[in-house]
């Protein structure tokens, strides 16, 4: 399998590029002490300047350097995506692996209910659980009033919208194995339904699963960046390579700079994971359909 | 030699079919002008909703009876004279249930017709009250109508409005919008059903529905209105062709068709941000005109005064301190939104240059600081002696880069100073619907007021405007201030005409705005016209009503060729 | 089948049902209002005022007897007038509507006219440059931010090169065949670079899925060539997964791209739907909605539909109590 995989080549070189993005990432924080910058502090006076040696890639709209708040804003854009993803598959397998493997009235429920979280309009719904004051709901104001609030309201929002999609797939994937023989042989054997699921449903819709989370993951980087330009996003001062890219497109002329490598770092990112998905369905399930 | 020219011609038609080349209507037709705005009128009635787009064009082909001039003077535009009480056409008198009112006599100019031949007489002035007044129909400003007790008619030019109450600006009728009886009568036969009916909305390119000296001939709902002059206009005749203005509501969209000659002129009054305006005039200075009028916007932070750490003038005052609004106005703006001292703008009448200015003092403010008992700790932020840190929460609308860049500018800043401010936006609706009128805002509110020229600003300053639960959330005095002297100065504000005393008045007003410092005067807006180099006449006028009301003074050649 | 459809169809208007009802709450829930935006834009507006425009816009009374007069006036055809534009809601949705799908139409088709030969070609020489160019370009094309390229895009062929109109559906004055072609080039070229990358790595996943299997085999070895193969055989074989994708994408027919709607001021759906929304303008944006979710709906049922073509062994009706 390993092996398989290390045929894709495009995989293997998006893989390191997503751990050295990673990394980046990370060391955000030891940027800044490397630099001699705070990446958070204003300083009106140095606006929009180019590439130097104290600011490797320039400052932004208020003078902070561009470099560190990129490194920041991976923090933040990888951060959401990844723990979205991983919510989103959890959430789609409870809802997907029961809906196929029980089917009838169940499935029908089920998949009604998916059908209808699918359709329902993303925007009012943003909008009220954008506004919706954490406190009242019991949070407790020292995580409600803090600046990563926004942060943990965006994984919610991204994960209670992302499950369909796994759900989707586990269902179908489940009522396929349902067919197969080694299932049947296993029902044969007497096993009780537990065993059949976890012993020999879910391991073989794992593979899937991991693929379609690797793929969703660009998907969601891309729904941060775009819930950003309409406002709902990652609220400043809080870098996200989302946000950094929608005050930029005001710039355009100004400092074109500014567009380009936000955009750039989502798109790489996200050509990133979609090459890393490939190269694992290729590896992990040769077989399957997309 | 006829071939060759066949063949010439036919060859540039089959460029232009080829490469989609043609000449532009504009250079053709000589006289279009296309004006640019972000957003579209969602409906025309000028009556029924408010809205900047709406007002910008219908300016164009209608006119107020009174209203503000560029130079921020109340004029008359469709009367013979402003009535006083020195010129006779102003009396006080006390109303029927015994209050104090006044009567105010205005004369229509003569010759005003719609643009269907109908005059427009004191008719349409009866009728307009009547619509205005009625709760059913649907007028925004009922309130300004329901002032009006009765409408008195003299002849068909001459008629006195009966209003309830004494007040300075007794002859300020500018929201008075004329509706033509003979047209709208019909449409008001079911009040509950006027806004739907109103020929504004289901005719919009009737004839008659316009007077100034352009008319709207076509709409395309959410895309553009085409005004084209109205042939019945006595006043100056109107330079150009056609107006037409199309919406574009997103900025890059706007600056690309700028540039590449979509639009030829960005309005102002509802175009571009001022820095969005700045960044694009720092890469193309020379190929536009570009003027930045200061306007009437006010952006400014409501304080909440019963925030136990804002109850401290001390405090308020310290924020003011630590701040360098120089350097926001001058490296964000380009100088162009100057700093703010008080609620009263520079360029007002009533505005007093000696009021009290707070310059950019972080030391003094440290000094304040301790004095009011936050000391400094090693984190950076200030405690008191009970260990509470100086934290404060800064709200604004989501998704305005201007104030989210400004929101982080003062954030960085007060760090310096000692105080911890955390950031919380929220969406426009939500902002003005719930936090901001019902108070919910724990510390500070950074919005902006429109206001008029030498308005009072009773509502957001008196103490009996403070919104609460049980006056169901009337009033804008949003920080709570109560404070006896200004409530005094507020109300002798309103009844004290004398030009003198009334200054004074106004003087101590603007004092004591900036002693007590209800809210953080921040920067007064300017709006920002982008225009053509061939186009003259316009005068901005910074206020609500917009420079269109003075277009047919507009002039100026796109001069021959494609761009 | 018929039972299935039947089935499905009536399932849909309970969804339909449900998610009227959803909306509208949604939208109710929604802190503030638009009237109250007001106050800061005009000197002369008192709350009173504000008070008094909220009870006539029904605002104050409670949701569920709002809803209740929605839902008694819509079952009836009338779907009420739009807040914003006062006219009814569903003369401003029709040419919206029209709008869109127009656009997304030609997306649709241009995407797949370059997704199927793209694929098809890709699959039949696998790892090859071909292969790896097509890849390349369609994992390009899913990976960029869409307000990106737009913004890309109009400044290239917009402002720099001058091609193409910055925005808008067609020029003052004009609004011939020419001229409104020339305003959908870029709004669909950046929209076809999107869609046409999925498209394409579906159908040569597909594609390389048929080529495996025996029969091809069976008909090469017999002699037959390979492009009748490719054509006649793999493509017929490989296309059915495909129409379940584009199916589950009809609904996007009708709900249009947001972002490229605003972008470049094309009046379609999207945006229409989203200004209604912030504008708390029910009637019109739960037009927009329902029509939306319908035709996603209906989009759903034709992908189960082709899904039980691609794999037989899948019976949708075995759920009804068999097995």
């Amino acid at each position: 399998m390993w092996s398989r995989f290390q045929r894709h080549r495009m995989a293997m070189i998006s893989g390191a590029l997503l751990l050295g993005l990673a990394q980046l990432a990370v060391a955000a924080p030891g940027l800044e002490i490397l630099l001699g910058v705070d990446g958070g502090r204003v300083d009106l006076y140095q606006r929009f300047q180019l590439p130097s040696l104290a600011h490797p890639l320039g400052t932004d709209e208020l003078g902070r350097d561009l470099f560190v708040r990129l490194a920041y804003g991976g923090q933040v854009s990888l951060s959401v995506a990844l723990v979205a993803a991983a919510f989103s598959a959890v959430l789609g397998t409870l809802v997907g692996l029961p809906a196929g493997y029980f089917g009838g009235r169940f499935d029908d429920i089920l998949m009604r209910f998916t059908d209808g979280v699918i359709s329902l309009p993303l925007l009012p719904l943003l909008i009220v659980l954008v506004a919706v004051d954490l406190e009242k709901l019991g949070v407790p104001a020292d995580i409600a009033q803090s600046p990563n609030a926004g942060l943990y309201r965006i994984i919610f929002i991204i994960a209670l919208f992302g499950w369909t999609t796994v759900a989707r797939l586990v269902r179908a994937e489940t009522l396929a194995l349902k067919t197969r023989g080694f299932v049947r042989a296993a029902h044969a054997m007497g096993a009780n339904e537990a065993t059949v699921i976890f012993r020999h449903i879910l391991p073989n819709v794992v593979s899937p699963i991991i693929v379609a989370t690797t793929l969703s993951v660009g998907n969601i980087i891309l729904l941060e960046s775009v819930l950003s330009f309409l406002g709902m996003g990652i609220q400043p001062p809080m870098a996200s390579w989302g946000n950094m890219l929608t005050n930029a497109q005001d710039l355009m002329w100004s400092a074109p700079q500014l567009a380009v490598w936000p955009g750039l770092f989502i798109f790489f990112t996200v050509i990133s994971f979609n090459f890393l998905g490939d190269g694992l369905q290729d590896a992990l399930d040769p077989r399957a359909l997309n | 030699m006829g071939w060759r020219r066949h063949l010439v011609r036919l060859g540039s038609a089959a460029c232009a079919a080829v490469f989609g080349f043609a000449l532009p209507p504009s250079a053709l037709a000589g006289g279009d002008l296309i004006i640019g705005i972000s957003q579209f009128p969602g409906n025309f009635n000028p009556n029924i909703n408010a809205m900047a787009a709406k007002t910008y064009i219908l300016h164009m082909a209608r006119r107020p009876i009174t209203v503000f001039d560029a130079d921020w003077r109340l004029i008359c535009m469709l009367c013979t004279e402003l009535p006083s009480l020195e010129n006779g056409r102003a009396r006080e008198e006390t109303t029927s249930e015994g209050k104090s009112g006044m009567a105010v006599r205005y004369t229509l100019k003569p010759g005003l017709k719609w643009g269907d031949g109908q005059p427009i007489t004191t008719e349409d002035v009866a009728f307009t009250w009547k619509v205005g007044r009625e709760p059913l129909s649907g007028v925004t400003v009922l309130d300004f109508y329901k002032r009006i007790l009765s409408v008195e008619v003299h002849d068909k030019r001459n008629f006195t409005l009966h209003l309830d109450r004494r007040t300075c600006d007794f002859a300020e009728i500018n929201e008075f919008e004329l509706l033509p009886k003979h047209l709208e009568a019909e449409a008001f036969a079911k009040p509950a059903e006027y806004r739907h009916r109103s020929l504004y909305e289901t005719d919009t390119a009737n004839p008659g529905l316009w007077y100034g000296p352009y008319r709207v001939t076509d709409v395309v709902s959410g895309s553009r209105v085409v005004l084209e002059p109205n042939s019945l206009w006595t006043g100056t005749p109107p330079h150009f062709k056609r107006v037409i203005v199309t919406t574009i509501s997103n900025t890059a969209s706007m600056t690309s068709n700028l540039l590449a000659g979509g639009i030829d002129y960005v309005a102002g009054e509802i175009g571009l941000t001022l820095d969005q305006a700045a960044a694009f005039r720092s890469r193309y200075p020379n190929r536009f005109k570009y003027v930045f009028k200061k306007s009437l916007v006010y952006e400014h932070i409501d304080l909440n005064l019963e925030n136990p750490i804002l109850k401290d003038p001390r405090v308020r005052r310290a924020l003011l301190m630590a701040v360098d609004r120089k350097a926001i106005s001058k490296q964000l703006f380009d100088g162009y939104q100057p700093v703010a001292n008080s609620v009263v703008n520079p360029l007002d009448t009533v505005y007093d240059p000696d009021v009290r200015k707070v310059t950019y003092d972080p030391s003094a403010a440290g000094k304040l600081l301790d004095t009011a008992g936050w000391k400094t700790s090693e984190s950076g932020i200030r405690r008191n002696a009970g260990g509470k840190p100086l934290r404060l929460q800064l709200m604004t609308t989501a998704g305005n880069r201007t104030r989210e860049l400004v929101e982080q500018v003062l954030q960085s800043q007060w760090r310096d100073a000692g105080f911890d401010i955390r950031i919380r936006n929220e969406p426009a609706r939500v902002f003005f619907g719930e936090t901001v009128t019902k108070r919910k805002f724990p510390a500070m509110a950074m919005y902006a007021w429109l206001t008029s020229p030498a308005k009072v600003p009773r509502g957001q300053l008196h103490s009996s405007m403070i919104p609460t639960a049980k006056n169901g959330w009337s009033g804008q005095n949003y920080p709570g201030i109560k404070n006896t002297q200004l409530d005094e100065t507020l109300d002798s504000i309103e009844t004290e005409c004398a030009p003198a005393a009334n200054k004074m008045l106004w003087h101590r007003l603007q004092d004591l705005y900036a002693t007590h410092l209800p809210a953080l005067p921040l920067y007064f807006r300017a709006e920002p016209h982008i225009m053509p180099k061939w186009l003259k006449g316009v005068r901005p006028t910074g206020h609500q009503y917009a420079s269109t009301l003075w277009i047919e003074h507009w002039r100026g050649n796109k001069g021959g060729g494609v761009k | 089948m018929i039972r299935f459809l039947i089935n499905r169809l009536g399932g849909s208007l309970v969804v339909l049902l449900i998610m009227s009802f959803i909306i509208y709450g949604l939208i109710g829930l929604m802190p503030g209002d638009p009237i109250d935006e007001m106050i800061a834009a005009n000197p002369d507006l008192t709350s009173e005022d504000v008070a008094h425009l909220k009870s006539l816009h029904g605002l104050d009374k409670p949701i569920m007897e709002r809803y209740g007069n929605w839902l008694s006036a819509a079952l009836g055809g009338d779907f009420g007038y739009s807040r914003i534009h006062a006219r009814p809601a569903l003369e401003i949705l029709m040419p919206h509507l029209w709008n869109t799908t127009v656009l997304m139409s030609i997306v649709m088709a241009l995407s797949l006219a370059i997704a199927i030969p793209l694929g098809v070609a890709a699959a039949y020489k696998p790892n090859s440059f071909l292969d790896y160019g097509a890849n390349l370009i369609s994992f390009a094309g899913i990976s960029v931010p869409p307000f990106w390229l737009a913004l890309l895009a109009i400044i290239i062929f917009s402002v720099t090169l001058g091609w193409f109109p910055a925005g808008g559906m067609e020029t003052v004055g004009d609004g011939g065949l020419g001229d409104r072609a020339r305003h959908m080039v870029l709004p669909v070229m950046v929209l076809t670079l999107h869609t046409v990358g999925g498209y394409t790595r579906f159908i040569r996943a597909s594609m390389i899925q048929t080529l495996r299997q025996d029969f091809i085999r069976t008909a090469r070895a017999k002699g037959m060539s390979d492009i009748r193969l490719l054509i006649h055989h793999a493509l017929r074989n490989a296309i059915l997964p495909l129409v379940t994708v584009v199916a589950l994408g009809f609904g996007s027919l009708f709900s249009g791209a947001l972002i490229t709607e605003t972008m470049f001021s094309w009046l379609g759906v999207g945006k229409l739907i989203f200004d209604s929304i912030l504008g708390n303008d029910f009637n019109l944006a739960l037009v927009g909605l329902l029509f939306a979710t319908l035709m996603t709906l209906i989009g759903n049922i034709i992908a189960d539909i082709a899904y039980t073509w691609v794999d037989p062994r899948i019976d949708l009706a075995a759920g009804a109590g068999r097995a």
